[in-house]
């Protein structure tokens, strides 16, 4: 018990660092992904292969991958030199806006035609039939998966290990492993993990329920 | 009295068959016209070449108002409570004051007789139930012809007469109305003119007791006699 109450400053201080990518990834690429979703859609073709090919790409290669390409990319072929962290987390937003654009694509098809109609109607512009009718239904059908995604990245962040640098609680657990050969801190870090993504999933559920309010048979 | 609704060789092309050969429809105001004939006789097509639901391949359009819609599925606002469902677009693009909009919009869910579910969700309400709010939701924009995209067909025989009821009040208040329907008796009953149309093209109009009483074309005697059945 002394010995993870030892340890236990050191993991704290990666559990900041682990909650700082985790913010930062998801206040940026939360919105990042509507406008790629909406540009997959437009007339302008162009502009919608390119969206679809960020996505395309962004999916289809290990997150890993893509931690090692942007850590080499930015000091080889930009001559900018950019710290692990920052890497890491634009590495991130770019890969989850991928995947949350992907998320609102499937949101916006699973909106009935008829409300795009009865909006064009009833006279709202686009602008208002987006972020009045639109947006708040696609809501519902997006939450679950949005929040799936969301979870996935609290254990994601664990990879910034793997370029090194960034003392996340996952680097910090492995190098106390390495120093004390006592496999608890992985123990308690997965401890750690575990309860961050149990709060996410009380907050999810919480979230859901309000957003489909509208669909629960009430009392008559 | 004049035409609030001129339009003249409508020809519309989907992207393999053509809803509308030649078409000319006019209206005038207080005018209510039902539209009649079999499925994908062009009949939507032509009332939803009205508002630009779709856009026409050929012809002109003059339409000189504005128009509101119902549809045959409701298309209420899911996300919205009734009331809301109303009072939206005056507020956003009439920029109406949202009291007002409120108001108003009480005013007209009373008249579909359904105030009391003003602050439901749809998904609450039945089938005949929506369909009176959409019609007050379409009437709050206070358009000058009000297009029926057969408001009743998704609608259980039992219930339609509700939503048919608060229809005919519209055509006793002068509300210039194109009814796309197969109620034949609300045709006979409420229509000014009816008009019907087979095969993308306007076979026969005229007054209800022309089309119903004495009808002159072969095709519109055989529709006749499989709708009809009394």
């Amino acid at each position: 018990m002394s010995e993870i109450i030892g340890y236990m400053p050191l993991l704290m201080d990666g559990l900041l660092i682990t909650l700082v990518i985790f913010a930062l990834t998801l206040i940026f690429s939360l919105p990042l992904g509507l406008p790629i979703a909406l540009g997959e859609e437009v007339k302008f073709k162009p502009l919608a292969y390119l969206c679809r090919a960020y996505v395309w790409i962004f999916r289809g290669t290990p997150l890993m991958l893509q931690l090692f390409f942007f850590y080499f990319f930015f000091p080889i072929v930009l001559n900018i030199r950019l710290d692990a962290l920052p890497t890491a987390i634009l590495t991130f937003i770019l890969n989850y806006a991928a995947y949350f654009a992907e998320i609102y694509r499937g949101g916006f098809k699973s909106i009935d035609r008829g409300q795009h109609e009865a909006a064009f109607a009833l006279g709202l512009s686009k602008r208002q039939t987006m972020f009045g009718i639109l947006l708040p239904q696609t809501m519902k059908a997006i939450l679950p998966p949005v929040f799936n995604e969301v979870i996935t990245l609290v254990k994601d962040t664990a990879l910034v290990m793997s370029i090194g640098g960034v003392a996340d609680i996952m680097k910090n657990a492995n190098s106390i492993v390495n120093r004390t050969s006592s496999i608890t801190p992985l123990v308690v870090a997965g401890a750690i993990y575990l309860i961050l993504t149990f709060l996410l999933t009380i907050g999810a559920n919480k979230i859901e329920r309000y957003f489909g309010r509208y669909d629960q048979r009430g009392d008559q | 009295m004049e035409n609030i609704l001129e339009m003249k060789n409508i020809v519309k092309e989907f992207d393999n068959c053509t809803a509308l050969h030649e078409v000319d429809f006019s209206l005038k105001k207080g005018e209510i016209v039902a539209i009649i004939g079999p499925s994908g006789s062009g009949k939507s097509s032509l009332l939803r070449c009205i508002n630009g639901l779709n856009t026409i391949t050929s012809g002109s359009i003059e339409l000189r108002g504005t128009t509101g819609m119902v549809f045959q599925h409701f298309n209420l606002f899911p996300h919205m409570t009734c009331i809301k469902n109303v009072a939206y677009a005056p507020i956003k693009v009439k920029k109406m004051d949202k009291e007002e909009a409120y108001k108003k919009g009480m005013e007209l869910l009373d008249m579909v007789g359904l105030a009391s579910k003003a602050d439901d969700y749809p998904n609450h309400l039945s089938g005949g139930q929506k369909q009176r709010v959409a019609i007050a939701r379409a009437l709050a924009m206070e358009p000058d012809i009000m297009l029926f995209d057969e408001a009743t067909s998704a609608l259980d025989p039992e219930i339609t007469g509700e939503v048919l009821e608060v229809m005919k009040r519209l055509a006793e208040e002068h509300m210039t109305m194109v009814v796309v329907t197969h109620e034949m008796g609300f045709a006979r009953e409420v229509a000014d003119r009816v008009v019907f149309m087979d095969h993308g093209k306007v076979v026969e109009e005229g007054t209800p007791e022309e089309i119903f009483e004495n009808p002159k074309n072969e095709r519109l005697k055989s529709f006749l006699s499989t709708v009809i059945r009394a």
